[in-house]
């Protein structure tokens, strides 16, 4: 990046100021951002609270996360009425197998189309840019033919492929992206110490890019996880192979809907997700994410 | 293709001259285009697995549904009944379709820009390694991300309907208002709501984002900075904000990309009204074609709904060619100076 | 730290490795497992009617001891969508709830349907109500695929909270209370609710978010007062559509605004979604809402049974206009497909029984094709029973199709803005002038039709504007179809 004007080959100050901020600007940031965070969160927390509301206390206690007692048996129900106990094992096997092919997949394209070049590379660039704004298609039938006639129909295996190829795009972007803002010179020093094409990105390329594996996988999981229509659809014969989002519709019927189950499902669907979440954003943190600076 | 553009642009910077493919043979500066891509036949292979997806799975039902725009067609069986550009006539000529654009531009106009500069400032306040509780506030700024539309939808509408201890109660008790506000029934309000709910709710992808972009830029830069006795505005002037540039492109992209296809969130709160107050165009095409919610068997109407969203796939891809034009053209100028 | 870093990926690599192993092992376990031929799928959307098919499905294998039905509950608002696929991939359902979509017509001609003539003998069909078989309905080209199962029903009702109008004094001398009959009562009682309540309760209310409740209102209001199409359906007796021409539309709408002038109507109703009107009116937000029967099931289960429930509030007392349906109907059907016809039928016959169709109105479900079962002496619950009584409000009305089935080919387009948004736009303010807004919108749907129509007979079907025509139809009488 040329801009960047710090001269190189300068040395580390062995103590460098560290410029803690003086205790009442850190008492505002801790202020500032609980009562942020609260009430970005409150929705969760009223979500929560619901799950263990009796049905009339859902509207009729309004905004007040609490309930008058907690009723766990909604969790019990919930999880019963929407057989999540084998939705939990589908959706887990969707999420598992889309993320690690989607991040797979993603990161080597993501690396060639920002790192490298070849002939066609603009036609790629011209053909996924495109697919960005066009439509997606208001019908699933022309996937749903092409699943059909190489026979994945009604297997965890099709809505994998599927759902792995909506989220290629997106995942693509955000590699290139980020292989593109890495010191150049790093790759350049693998090459001159002899290391190959796939050396240099297995070895080198990927470890750095940690933090954009955790985010695109993050993504990438959070959409299967949550994923409705494509479990729904490709897997229409067999229903014993639907996830937990498509369980949750066992809530929601043609004029009403049970709300204290939903929360309730919405809680046990949400809670692998936020703990993904805070297995991952160690890869968010400045200076461990690894061996970026060397 | 201006998004291409865009990035085609990134890559070249990203690659100075003189390096060719990495592993590749030593570069001439003629070589046959047989040689060119055998020289890059690894850069193929790593980039097939995503082209096959990508065709197959993404070009080719576009391709499709570019064939159904021609059609009057309820979606099931194969479409027979050709009707030629009618479908597009009728959407250019519909003017609750160019309020929908107005809506939805709008609605981008103004999350967009809010959201990023929040994103960006939570975090480079929640990436500072010496912040207690880092992890418990980036926490908290995620959940609405995982937070399911519907149950957005059930609490919004709660929070605005006024009882309890809602904004209502609030207002009027400082005297702000004296008569009930009907919050998502008030056509001048209730795309304000909107706007506010899809910051609300997305705010978490951008953060996550900037915070993995921030990963990117060596700390030493920042040592070096700060030796040299740059304050905190300088450094995000000349260090944060120049290393941010290429992903910090893609996340304004992504952002972008997003809120020009908001659905879920009108869908929920208002379900494009009240009198399509707050009708964006995915919720305009959806009414149209399946005749919305609770309608009595209206036939959906697929071919279109192609027609409808091709053609603002279109308009959005003239509007970013316009942008980029513009843009360079100013930035030529710039430079010309 | 690099080696660490390495180390972790190919920790994670091994662990992932090992999942996608164990998940081929899982899916090719169940490949291997072939599906029994002999058990039976059965499709449909019952979400909150459950419990009577999972009762139903007990009680028939109890009586037909043979292979299990295996029961889908497939989402509701994509049931149409995923039927079409089924049938795309062969994996139709061996019986199933007849969707929506396409209409009837186009699943006989696209060879979906298994007809039924071979069970379905003029004795089975004699234990019906008579005229329940009818062409263009459930038979075509004389064949038979599916049967009536429920009674034409009215779909809406005007429900009065008790609390709200004891509070405002609208009792009678009994005690019970004082339940509108029309219009002006309705005004009335709002009046009193709204005042007496000193700001805490209002006259009327409703939760217009997914913008459908109030053609809800203009609906039953509309009907009582004589237009016989309500917001449904064109005006069969000129086969136009009368939005703008009869008058009763303007002065409902002009009636409804008045309301809200007065402050009679709950301020949110228009932020609010349905189920939320709901619970706010059990809570006695307000006192009069409109809605269906499926009111009742929700309000039960919170333990509110303090309401009552009229239909069709007329300006002067006396509806003249009803709610109607076609003759026969449709409920169930087996698939051309289905791999075990006997007994895919035993169940279909079993779902018409007679007892199914009792057990069905004794839990509130809904109405029974069976008039014997419709008694409201059999709903032990009071606001049930009510509506149960209210069946003689809905009866067969006129039915293009049934005349000419060529009718089904002619597809309208949905148009936009519809009655919903003038609706709504006339309740907010956005649509100043309620004769300009509802002309224009009766021009839009007869467009809409008339081109429908053109369009149809370019491509040779045989029908005309004369098939949506019913001169001979007195609203407040069943219609009796004429043979072609």
């Amino acid at each position: 990046m040329a801009s960047i004007t710090v001269p190189a080959g300068r040395t580390r100050g062995p103590a460098a100021r560290r410029s803690r901020p003086p205790r009442g600007v850190r008492a505002l940031t801790h202020a500032a951002l609980l009562i942020g965070g609260l009430a970005w969160m409150y929705p969760f927390i009223w979500t929560l609270g619901s799950s263990f509301k009796d049905t009339d206390e859902f509207f009729n206690r309004g905004l007040n996360p609490m309930p008058e007692r907690f009723l766990w048996s909604n969790y019990l129900e919930a999880w019963q009425q929407a057989s999540f106990g084998r939705y939990f094992v589908n959706t887990l096997l969707i999420t598992v197998g889309t993320t690690v092919g989607t991040l797979l997949i993603t990161s080597m394209a993501g690396y060639v189309l920002g790192r490298t070049r070849f002939p066609g590379k603009k036609l790629c660039l011209v053909l996924i840019s495109a697919t960005l704004f066009l439509p997606h298609g208001y019908t699933i039938i022309p996937i749903f033919d092409l699943v059909d006639r190489i026979g994945l129909l009604n297997s965890l295996w099709s809505v994998i492929l599927v759902q792995a190829a909506g989220g290629v795009v997106f995942g693509t972007f955000l590699f290139m992206g980020y292989f593109m803002s890495i010191d150049r010179e790093l790759e350049d020093a693998a090459r001159m110490d002899g290391a190959s094409f796939h050396q240099t990105f297995w070895q080198i390329m990927l470890p750095l890019s940690g933090p954009m594996i955790a985010t695109v996988g993050l993504f990438t999981a959070i959409s299967a996880w949550n994923s409705f229509f494509i479990p729904l659809v490709f897997t229409l014969a067999r229903p014993e192979l639907r996830t937990l989002a498509v369980g949750m519709y066992s809530f929601i019927g043609e004029n009403s809907t049970q709300w204290t189950l939903l929360c309730a499902g919405s809680v046990i669907t949400l809670a692998p997700i936020i703990a993904l979440f805070l297995l991952l954003q160690r890869f968010f943190v400045n200076g461990l994410a690894g061996a970026v600076k060397q | 293709m201006a998004v291409s553009g865009t990035f085609a642009d990134g890559v070249t910077a990203a690659n100075p001259p003189a390096g060719g493919t990495p592993g590749g043979t030593p570069r001439r500066r003629r070589r046959g285009r047989w040689s060119a891509i055998w020289s890059a036949r690894w850069s193929y292979l790593y980039v097939a697995p995503m082209m096959v997806l990508l065709v197959g799975f993404v070009i080719y039902p576009i391709g499709a549904s570019l064939g159904y725009t021609f059609y009057q067609w309820n979606g099931i069986g194969d479409p027979t009944d050709f009707v030629g550009f009618a479908n597009f006539a009728q959407v250019v000529n519909d003017s609750i379709f160019w309020g929908a654009v107005r809506h939805t531009f709008t609605y981008v106009a103004i999350v967009t820009p809010v959201q990023l500069v929040l994103a960006l400032a939570l975090a480079l306040v929640l990436n500072n390694r010496r912040l207690r509780f880092a992890t418990f506030y980036r926490t908290l700024f995620f959940l609405p991300v995982v937070t399911s539309a519907a149950v957005i939808g059930v609490v919004f509408q709660l929070m605005f309907s006024n009882f309890g201890q809602s904004v209502n109660d609030i207002l009027t008790g400082f005297r702000i208002t004296n008569e009930n506000i009907d919050w998502l029934g008030d056509p001048n309000v209730a795309m304000g709501i909107i706007i506010v709910v899809g910051i609300w709710h997305t705010l978490g992808y951008n953060l996550v984002y900037f915070l993995a972009g921030l990963q990117t830029i060596p700390e030493e830069l920042y040592e070096a900075a700060r030796i040299d006795g740059a304050g905190r505005i300088a450094q995000f002037c000349y260090i944060t904000v120049p290393m941010l540039r290429s992903v910090g492109v893609v996340i304004v992209l992504l952002a972008l990309i997003g809120g020009f296809q908001v659905f879920d969130l009108v869908q929920v709160l208002t379900n494009g009204g009240p009198y399509f107050a707050t009708e964006v165009v995915n919720t305009y095409i959806y009414h149209l074609a399946f005749g919305g919610f609770g309608a009595s068997a209206v036939q959906p109407n697929v071919g279109l709904a192609s027609a409808a969203s091709f053609f603002y796939g279109l308009l959005l891809i003239g509007f970013s060619a316009v942008q980029v034009v513009v843009i360079r053209s100013l930035a030529r100028r710039r430079a010309g100076q | 730290m690099k080696r660490r870093d390495l180390l972790r990926a190919a920790v994670a690599a091994a662990g992932a490795s090992v999942l996608s192993g164990g998940l081929a092992a899982c899916s090719s376990e169940e490949g291997n497992r072939t599906t029994p031929s002999t058990s039976l799928t059965y499709w449909d959307w019952y979400v909150s009617q459950a419990g009577w098919v999972d009762n139903e499905l007990k009680l028939f294998d109890k009586a037909h001891p043979g292979p299990s039905i295996k029961r889908t509950t497939q989402v509701t608002d994509r049931y149409a969508d995923l039927l079409a696929l089924s049938v795309r991939s062969k994996n139709t359902p061996d019986v199933f709830m007849i969707p929506k979509l396409p209409a009837l017509q186009e699943q006989v001609d696209k060879g979906w349907l298994l007809p039924l003539d071979k069970w379905a003998t003029s004795q089975w069909q004699s234990r019906f109500p008579a005229n329940q078989f009818v062409e263009g309905v459930n038979v075509f080209g004389g064949k038979v695929y599916t049967a009536p199962f429920a009674a034409p029903a009215p779909s809406l009702q005007l429900y009065c909270h008790h609390g709200a109008f004891k509070d405002a004094g609208l009792t009678n001398a009994d005690g019970t209370i004082k339940l509108p009959k029309t219009w002006d009562d309705v005004t009335r009682a709002a009046e009193a609710i709204t005042s007496k309540s000193g700001g805490k309760a209002y006259g009327l209310g409703f939760g217009n978010a997914q913008n459908f409740a109030l053609a809800w209102w203009i609906d039953l209001f509309t009907r009582g007062a004589g237009s016989p199409g309500g917001t449904a359906t064109m005006d069969y007796r000129v086969g136009r559509w009368t939005f703008a021409s009869d008058r009763n539309y303007a002065d409902f709408l002009t009636l409804l605004l008045d309301w809200k002038k007065r402050g009679f109507i709950y301020p949110s109703s228009m932020s609010i979604s349905d189920e939320q009107a709901r619970a706010f009116f059990s809570q006695g937000k307000f006192g009069m809402t409109v809605g269906g029967v499926w009111n009742q099931p929700t309000w039960t289960e919170n333990k509110f049974t303090e309401y009552s429930l009229v239909t069709l509030p007329a300006p002067d007392g006396t509806p003249k206009a009803f709610f109607y349906g076609p003759p026969g109907g449709s409920f169930v059907a087996i698939s051309a497909k289905a791999s075990d016809p006997e007994r895919a039928w035993a169940w279909l016959d079993w779902l018409y029984s007679k007892e199914a169709g009792k057990r069905w109105v004794e839990q509130g479900l809904g109405l029974s094709v069976y008039p014997d079962n419709n008694d409201p002496s059999l709903v032990k619950f009071e606001p049930f029973a009510e509506y149960v009584a209210m069946a003689n409000t809905a009866f067969i009305g006129p039915t293009p199709t049934v005349r000419n089935p060529e009718v089904a080919k002619v597809t309208v387009n949905a148009v936009k803005p519809d009655i919903n948004d003038v609706g709504a736009g006339l309740y907010t303010g956005q649509l100043k002038d309620v004769a300009k807004a509802l002309s224009e919108l009766q021009d839009r749907l007869n467009t809409a039709q008339d081109d429908a129509v053109k369009a149809a007979q370019a491509k040779g079907a045989k029908v005309s504007a004369d098939d949506y025509v019913f001169k001979d139809w007195d609203p407040a009488k069943p219609y009796v179809h004429k043979p072609a």
